[in-house]
């Protein structure tokens, strides 16, 4: 997925609707970027569930099942210690220590491979060179359709992404550059008038 | 959402129809004169071992009764939103405490048999025994299971009561009130299941003790009545009955819960365990001595596995605690893993060098088992299946497991 | 950084009534939204330095400098500078350990348990909670590693292959709090890594200066709020919560078997492992409430803190206070049920022997005074919750003090019987613990978001696409209110 033609909507539900519109209009290669995860959003993707918990599971297995193994070898029998008359291999006074392991191994496995599936750390990516790009992080809700998306026709998309509320359209990177000449998407009004902070109500209390 | 299989647009049922109603209540009926009939042919056969058996069964369902109560305590001590339905079936169960306290009796007529180490006359000659004759004697027992059954009775009938009361006023009111009840009703709860515990299962062995005992009895009474609770939503919703308010959500979370339960019950078990392993003092290793004497040795080691591991493997998966025959084949097979846990406290004290498996327990089992079933299968044939007018129903139907 | 939010503006919160069963009661108060919360919370680690900081730095770290010369001379002269003796070879040493061990379960309490059972207020106050957990860990961390006096041999404790041919005891409670303390103090910060690195990136897109901005920016890995990350993130959270509730459960669990597992009366019971996760919660939490009453002012987080807040964790207070009286009570009736007379000996001593004025402070700061809580009024006053929360974690410490240093001082054999007074280097030792925990708490309140910013915005009512939401505009800020920050 490259996001490759942004638009920023000021609400969850603004985005939402705009992802689900595209979809019915063939879009397939879409991501959204926002501050918090936005709950339905994975419906409207179509994303899959993420295979994290079956990627750590062996080596959630292999820490608990390894550090056993090695205790009941190290004491067991490569130097077997009498302490209080316990066996030398004594299952029960394994388990705490095969526990924590287990817990190590998969906290340690499972933070890499959550890295690797977002494909982290990256230390610079064009779509941060996309003007209001920051507000993704703090209170805008940013859409990102790929290059390579059948439906992406540029001209018509921009313009479409308008009309569902785009409070901006943009380009990023190389494709930026190719598009300056259509770059003169404007902000629909309807969004505009939506102020923050506009006083329509007082606060029921 | 992988509910979408199940969505309709039919409301809930708010009754069972007459006809299920009619035969869940025969079925009660039969499972208590089948246990009857065998427990009298029992008590014909060996009145001795049925004493035993009788006190396993009737821990079980008990177990499970007072499992349901404190369900129904923790759900309004924590002003729950998801477990609304939920907790109108632990109601239920816990609605057969009244009939647990009855089905009581035969233990107080059994009970110089049962507890004969200390009731008995043997009893005086004992220096330890002597020291504790102020707490194990056999009026102070009797009063203290009066009193057990007075609290758990008193409770399960306010929560069940104000519940369905609720019903038909739809009073937010009463709400509040079990909601101040709940935190005095946990107190209550927690003191009394500990003491039942030790003075029903620690105490046939007298000389034995051990601080976590009345916690371990907790732990299993949660897993069991979660079984149960997940057998009651699993029949109701494949039934067509409820959809909205408990459905593949509802079935999730009190799939996660049987299986953090299952845990805790490891956890505490691992726990009285090893310390009384690792430190090895005679009068407390004896308990484990006689449950590895013989063939109990493979009974403590299927409660190992069956009891935790294997449930534990199979409950880990979302998927499975979702699906009807895994959640609900986990949770018939926990439920016979809760009673070979109690088979496993009781029994070695009546047989010693290893387990016998008898018919006779059987009967000792359903007797008490059927008794119960008919209260609780009368409790849900006449109310509504959910409680209809709780202020919460909304929350309860819209949960979402991420 | 706003310290100026009106005192009135917290009014409506006592007011509401949070018993009312119909919908719940807002976690955001003052009608900030998905705007004013970034402010709020960035401004904290993005603005100018407030006046107070500094020299509640200092303060902090002219302690750590006492826990540095105390250590120092600890190194030097040998474990004999602590008042340990032959018969009390433990004392304040494992007290301190056990104590701050205990404090830093409140934060994975919150950060774990309370997600999976999806409590939503855990959200305004699980950031500084498991801040304060993996620097409670550290200080705690500080006891083992030096008790052993020679520090340059710790490693020891690792199975790594020698020339010797030897290998650590696998089998001794020691060793496996070495492994349940160091699995601890990684997973929690892992957790709370992962947990940091969205709130990282919302720095990093405000920074205005270029330091701030590569600092924040190679911290927050270059997130992006992809959706797809998120998905991956909500699991991978997900997972951590499932394995830190176990984790956190067998950490203090391994610590009560460093006690339990022994034959001395008095440690030898079975009701520990629960009993001490239960204290352990219970403490953990007093420390969350002491430090959270004071930040909520300090850095104007009233609006994300809120009373609610404050009265939740109380009620856990007095819930796990009343386990830890329950595990109290069932002790003292077991040691007379048990017929021992070592058992009875040891639990009559703690409350009539040379100890017995530590056993009363213990009873009296854990189980007498938390039951105050069951009154709402004192629940939910900030001065009374204040000196509850530090009359409990009083009562912990002697908690661990009195079952430690009550059970070694009768010896089986008279001859031994002793009395222990800890040395200048015990208390200094301790108070130096403190200067630890602080300086590096002040520096998490510094600089690093102490709410967990992208969290807090998830719970907010605008936030979910699906529920209509008329009192708020777009974005999520209410209207009519005026905002600060």
């Amino acid at each position: 997925m490259k996001a490759d033609l942004l638009a920023e909507f000021e609400t969850p539900e603004a985005l939402l609707a705009a992802v689900e519109e595209l979809y019915r209009r063939g879009y397939r290669v879409l991501d959204a970027f926002t501050p918090y995860p936005v709950h339905g959003l994975e419906q409207a993707l179509r994303l899959p569930r993420s295979k994290l918990p079956w990627l750590v599971l062996p080596f959630a297995l292999g820490g608990g099942g390894g550090c056993y193994g090695l205790q009941a070898y190290l004491n067991g029998w490569d130097y077997p210690l009498d302490v209080g008359g316990r066996p030398p291999h004594s299952a029960p006074s394994f388990v705490p220590i095969s526990f924590e392991m287990m817990v190590l191994a998969t906290a340690l496995m499972g933070v890499l491979i959550f890295f690797a599936l977002c494909k982290l750390p990256e230390l610079h990516h064009p779509i941060f060179e996309v003007e209001g790009f920051a507000g993704a992080s703090q209170d805008r809700f940013w859409l990102g359709i790929d290059g390579r998306d059948p439906a992406l026709k540029r001209g018509t998309t921009e313009a479409l992404l308008a009309s569902l509320g785009a409070s901006r359209v943009a380009w990023t990177g190389e494709t930026a550059k190719a598009a300056e000449t259509s770059e003169a998407v404007k902000k629909p009004t309807e969004a505009a008038e939506e102020v923050p902070g506009a006083v329509t109500k007082e606060e029921p209390s | 959402m992988a509910t979408s299989h199940e969505v309709s647009t039919k409301p809930d049922a708010i009754k069972l129809d007459a006809e299920s109603a009619k035969k869940l209540q025969g079925i009660a009926i039969g499972v208590a004169v089948v246990g009857v009939i065998l427990a009298a042919a029992g008590y014909v056969t060996d009145p001795h071992r049925l004493a035993f058996s009788y006190l396993t069964g009737f821990l079980w369902i008990t177990t499970i009764a007072l499992g349901g109560l404190f369900f129904v305590i923790i759900q309004h001590l924590t002003k729950a939103g998801w477990s609304v339905a939920p907790r109108r079936h632990m109601e239920w169960l816990s609605g057969a405490l009244p009939a647990c306290a009855l089905l009581f009796l035969p233990i107080v007529l059994f009970s110089h048999d049962i507890y004969h180490h200390w009731m008995s006359a043997e009893a005086a000659h004992d220096e330890i025994l002597q020291k504790k004759a102020g707490y194990l004697n056999p009026t102070f027992f009797y009063v203290r299971a009066a009193i057990y059954f007075g609290i758990w009775i008193f409770l399960a009938s306010y929560f069940a009561g104000r519940s369905r009361e609720q019903d038909k006023s739809g009073d937010r009111k009463l709400t509040e009130k079990m909601q101040n009840l709940a935190p005095p009703a946990t107190l209550l709860f927690g003191l009394s299941i500990t003491f039942a515990g030790f003075d029903w299962l620690m105490s046939l062995d007298p000389h034995w003790y051990s601080t976590i005992f009345g916690v371990y009895v907790f732990a299993g009474a949660a897993v069991s009545s979660l079984s149960m609770l997940a057998l009651i939503n699993i029949g109701l919703q494949r039934a067509g009955l409820l959809h909205k308010i408990s459905n593949v959500e509802h079935r999730h979370d009190i799939g996660k819960l049987l299986f953090g339960f299952i845990v805790f019950w490891a956890y505490i078990g691992f726990s009285q365990f090893i310390l009384i392993w690792y430190a090895n003092i005679p009068e407390e290793t004896l308990f484990y001595r006689h449950r590895w004497e013989g063939n109990w040795k493979v009974v403590s080691m299927v409660l190992l596995f069956g009891h935790f591991v294997i449930p534990f493997l199979v409950l880990l998966s979302r998927h499975a605690k979702r699906h009807y025959t895994v959640l609900g084949g986990a949770a018939v097979w926990m439920l016979v893993m809760h009673y070979l846990d109690l088979y496993w406290l009781v029994m070695p004290t009546l047989d010693h060098h290893g387990a016998h498996f008898s018919w006779i327990d059987l009967g000792g089992l359903l007797a008490p088992v059927g008794v119960a079933a008919v209260l609780i299968a009368r409790l849900a044939a006449s109310g509504h299946l959910y409680p209809i007018k709780d202020p919460r129903l909304p929350e309860a139907a819209a949960v979402q497991n991420i | 950084m706003s310290t100026s939010v009106p005192i009135s503006n917290e009014k409506p919160v006592a007011a509401v009534n949070t018993d009312d069963p119909v919908g719940r009661h807002p976690l955001v108060l003052g009608g900030l939204g998905f705007k004013s919360i970034t402010d709020r919370v960035a401004g904290i680690s993005l603005g100018k330095t407030p006046k107070t900081w500094p020299f509640a730095l200092a303060l902090a770290v002219s302690l750590l400098m006492v826990l540095g010369g105390s250590l120092g001379w600890l190194v030097s002269q040998g474990v004999g500078v602590w008042g340990m003796n032959s018969t009390i070879g433990w004392a304040w040493d494992i007290t301190g350990f056990v104590f701050w061990i205990g404090i830093g379960h409140a934060g994975t309490l919150i950060s774990a348990i309370l997600y999976l059972f999806r409590q939503k207020w855990r959200t305004s106050i699980n950031r500084a909670a498991e801040a304060m957990t993996i620097f409670a860990v550290l200080a705690a961390l500080i006891y083992p590693a030096f008790h052993v006096g020679r520090v340059w041999f710790a490693y020891w404790m690792l199975p790594i292959p020698n020339q010797m041919g030897m290998w650590p005891q696998m089998k001794s409670p020691l060793l496996w709090d070495v492994f349940a303390v160091s699995t601890y103090a990684t997973v929690s910060a892992l957790f709370w890594f992962v947990g940091l690195v969205p709130d990282f990136a919302t720095l990093r897109d405000r920074a205005d200066t270029k330091t701030k901005q590569i600092v924040y920016g190679i911290l927050s890995l270059g997130w992006r709020g992809s959706h797809r990350a998120w998905l991956h993130y909500e699991r991978a959270y997900q997972i951590f919560a499932g394995l830190s509730t176990p984790l956190v459960l067998s950490v203090h669990t391994i610590v009560s078997f460093d006690f339990a597992v022994s034959i001395l009366p008095g440690w030898h019971t079975t009701i520990f492992p629960p009993y001490f996760v239960a204290g352990a919660i219970f403490s953990g939490f007093a420390m969350v409430v002491t430090l959270m009453v004071v930040a909520r002012t300090a850095l104007g987080l009233k609006h994300l803190i809120t009373m609610r807040h404050l009265e939740n964790m109380n009620k856990i207070i007095l819930a796990t206070g009343t386990m830890v009286g329950y595990a109290y009570g069932i002790e003292f009736f077991m040691a007379w049920y048990s017929g021992n007379p070592y058992e009875s000996f040891a639990l009559m001593n703690r409350v009539f022997g040379p100890y017995a004025w530590a056993y009363w402070t213990m009873v009296s700061c854990n189980v007498l005074f938390p039951q105050l809580f069951w009154f709402k009024k004192i629940r939910t006053s900030i001065p009374a919750m204040f000196a509850i929360s530090i009359v409990v974690n009083v009562g912990m410490w002697f908690e661990r003090f009195v079952i430690i240093v009550t059970s070694l001082h009768r010896d089986y054999i008279p001859s031994s019987w002793s009395y222990y007074r800890p040395s200048l280097v015990d208390m200094s030792t301790f108070v130096g613990t403190f200067g630890l925990f602080l300086t590096l708490f002040l520096l998490f309140c510094r600089f690093v978001p102490v709410i967990a910013i992208g969290e807090v915005k998830g719970v907010l009512p605008a936030a979910d696409p699906h529920n209509p939401h008329d009192a708020h505009d777009a974005h999520g800020e209410k209207a009519g209110v005026e905002h600060h920050g």
